[in-house]
């Protein structure tokens, strides 16, 4: 599989296109790994900032899995290069990869406009570019992502699971008013609770992300609230709504949690004591190594949409003691994106089927 | 002269915190009364030590505040919760730690503003970043959990009578005998109503203002290391409310900004006034936006109905 119909629009190709996409789409699902040769490639990790400990981690997780793949001959070499979260540097930064003439570049945007110009020239002189984790909107370049709507989908969706479709209080905890990823986070909730109508939302704090903020404000807001059946969550505050309940005095009710360490100690804990049953879910850092397989299977011939969906790291309760102990104390859980789950990934959105989940570790 | 019913500035907020209370239990019935007014007082406690603090700093006089009390309060949680690694039995050495971490802070910063005559709002921040960076590599992003009896004691209250408010009220009580009967007390009130005046009269201003600082930032120490209890451990975070908090608590509380006049009590009721009118918007549903317009207006509606003094 070299060259599909679609990019190379010959008469012939256009032609055959119908019959060929299934063709296509059946050897996907056998076996969805490009096995073009692209040992003779390169990748470039361009990025916008690296100076906090969920860019490192995302760089780390990138060069590990770079340096396996040159390992393993998928790949002649990688290299990472950040800017101090100045577009202008990260532009320049992007025309030198190009000079330097890397097979493909991924971009992590500091913003989503202002890269348009390198990305445009990278793309004219025959680079894949891979944008991930930001709304690059130049159109040659494929973009990695999550989607937000997903992110309220899969809480409610489990509450659904465990409560029913009865007539539920739910209490929203938001981020810090005002941010985009905060909104998209809160428009999803919206447009997910419209698909359960018996569901209404009692209350709704700002915990900005942060335990002890969310403590807080949900400690205030309690005692003006009905019993609470489930917290929606964005991540990071789980643990200080818990807090919360339990000083109150209240059984804990579904608390989805966020993926941080502290979040699934709890869940364990009060799991031994008394049974609870909860979920968590979270964006990962390790993102970079599915923008990087995403860009080496482009490489290799695969067709790949120029939106990818990226799975959520979602943690089910039997799976919650594997999960915490790889988590390192006090961090997120992470995990490793190889080359086949990539593949899976990229299959799902292509035949516009549920993504595949991150399988726990052993 | 008319004359009128006159309340000293420090009531104020303590009448529109219980007027707060009142819409609030009205709007979610009075059942929720107690638990509204339980959970103000708790998250209240922590803005009144560190109030407190940046009060005897403010009340110094001529432009003292201490902008590093957010970071003090994070590195003095990191480093205690790293000496206790969770074990109860050293809890008091924790604590120890802790408290001589915020002092040492607080004495840094006032060192940087007169040997280096720089500005306290410069002096103070400059070491805000660099005790946050301490607290940074101490800990990284990691959460340090606190041992099982410290958050006991944060939570504790035997027969619905909460414990640690009641001993912040003790500090409070302390506070006040300080400033009004001690010979320290009486010296920062002096030094910040006129310097010259205060030298004059035998006062040692430099030694007084070191005291205020290496006091200040020992209580927002106290601050951190009693949070990182309640709230379930240090987070690199945690200080980021307080910035603010600490400074408006102490004006509102009808600490004088130039100085000269403190008011420990007062403390309180703008501590419980913010935290009422937290719980009031949230349980009201008012939008983000609308929520710090309100809480601005309160803010100068205080401040503006407060009877200012006479000049002398």
């Amino acid at each position: 599989m070299n060259d599909h119909p679609f990019n190379r629009p010959t008469a012939l190709g256009l032609a055959l296109c119908a019959s060929l996409t299934l063709g296509v789409a059946a050897s996907n699902a056998d076996d969805g790994i490009a096995k073009g040769d692209t040992s003779g490639k390169t990748i470039a990790f361009s990025n916008s900032y690296a100076g906090n400990s969920f860019r490192q981690v995302m760089i780390k997780s990138f060069e590990s899995m770079a340096a396996q793949a040159v390992k393993d001959k998928l790949i002649a070499g990688s290299a990472v290069v950040s800017s101090n979260n100045s577009v202008t540097e990260q532009a320049a930064q992007i025309q030198n990869l190009i000079l330097q003439g890397y097979s493909a570049i991924i971009v992590l945007a500091g913003s989503d406009t202002a890269l348009n110009g390198a990305i445009k020239d990278a793309c004219n002189a025959g680079i894949v570019v891979v944008a991930f984790a930001s709304g690059v909107t130049e159109k040659c370049a494929y973009v990695v992502d999550y989607n937000l709507d997903s992110y309220a989908k899969a809480e409610l969706d489990f509450v659904a699971s465990k409560l029913g479709e009865k007539p539920l209080n739910i209490l929203e905890i938001r981020g810090i008013a005002g941010d985009g990823f905060e909104r998209r986070l809160h428009e999803g909730v919206e447009k997910m609770l419209k698909q359960h109508p018996a569901y209404k939302p009692v209350g709704q704090v700002y915990g900005q992300w942060t335990a002890t903020v969310a403590q807080k404000e949900v400690a205030g807001i309690l005692p003006s609230l009905p019993s609470i059946d489930a917290v929606l969550t964005q991540g990071g505050d789980g643990y200080g709504a818990a807090q919360a309940f339990k000083a109150a005095g209240r059984k804990l009710p579904i608390i989805i949690m966020g993926n941080r360490e502290d979040e699934l100690a709890l869940w364990k804990q009060e799991r031994d004591a008394n049974g609870y049953e909860t979920f968590s879910l979270g964006a990962t850092p390790s993102v970079s190594q599915v923008a990087f397989w995403v860009a080496q299977q482009i490489l290799a011939g695969k067709t790949v949409p120029k939106f990818v969906e990226v799975p959520l790291l979602q943690i089910y309760q039997p799976d919650l003691d594997a999960w915490l102990k790889t988590v390192p104390k006090g961090g997120v859980v992470n995990a490793e994106y190889p080359q086949d789950l990539v593949a899976k990934i990229i299959d799902a959105n292509v035949d516009k089927q549920p993504l595949p989940s991150v399988s726990a570790p052993k | 002269m008319t004359r009128r019913l006159v309340l000293a500035p420090w009531t104020y907020s303590f009448i529109v915190a219980l007027a707060m209370w009142i819409a609030t239990t009205a709007y979610s019935g009075i059942g929720s009364a107690g638990s509204t007014l339980a959970a103000a007082l708790a998250f209240g406690a922590f803005s009144v030590v560190i109030g407190t603090g940046q009060m005897l700093v403010i009340a110094a006089g001529s432009g003292n505040i201490d902008l590093s009390v957010p970071s003090v309060l994070t590195l003095a949680a990191y480093v205690s919760m790293a000496v206790m690694t969770g074990h109860d039995g050293m809890l008091v050495p924790g604590l120890v730690v802790a408290l001589l971490v915020g002092a040492a802070a607080g004495a840094l910063n006032f060192l940087a503003i007169l040997l280096l005559r720089l500005p306290p709002i410069i002096a103070t921040l400059a070491w805000s970043f660099v005790f946050q960076s301490f607290a940074f590599n101490l800990g990284g992003e990691a959460t340090l959990k606190p041992p099982a009896l410290l958050s006991a004691f944060t939570v504790w209250a035997p027969g619905g009578i909460e414990i640690m408010p009641l001993c912040v009220m003790g500090l409070t009580a302390a506070a006040v005998f300080v400033l009004r009967s001690t010979l320290w007390g009486r010296s920062l009130l002096a030094s910040g109503q006129s310097e010259p005046a205060a030298r004059l009269a035998g006062v040692r201003v430099w030694r007084v203002r070191l005291i205020a600082y290496a006091g200040c930032g020992t209580l927002a120490a106290l601050t951190g290391f009693l949070l990182a209890g309640f709230s379930g451990g240090a987070a690199l975070n945690m200080g980021d409310a307080y910035l603010l908090e600490s400074i408006a608590v102490v004006v509102l509380g009808g600490t004088s900004v130039a100085g000269g006049r403190a008011n420990a009590v007062g403390i309180w009721g703008a501590a419980l006034f913010f935290n009422l009118m937290a719980t009031m918007l949230n349980t009201f549903r008012i939008e983000a936006g609308i929520r710090l317009m309100l809480t601005g207006a309160l803010i100068i509606l205080i401040i503006a109905i407060v009877p200012k003094p006479r000049a002398a």
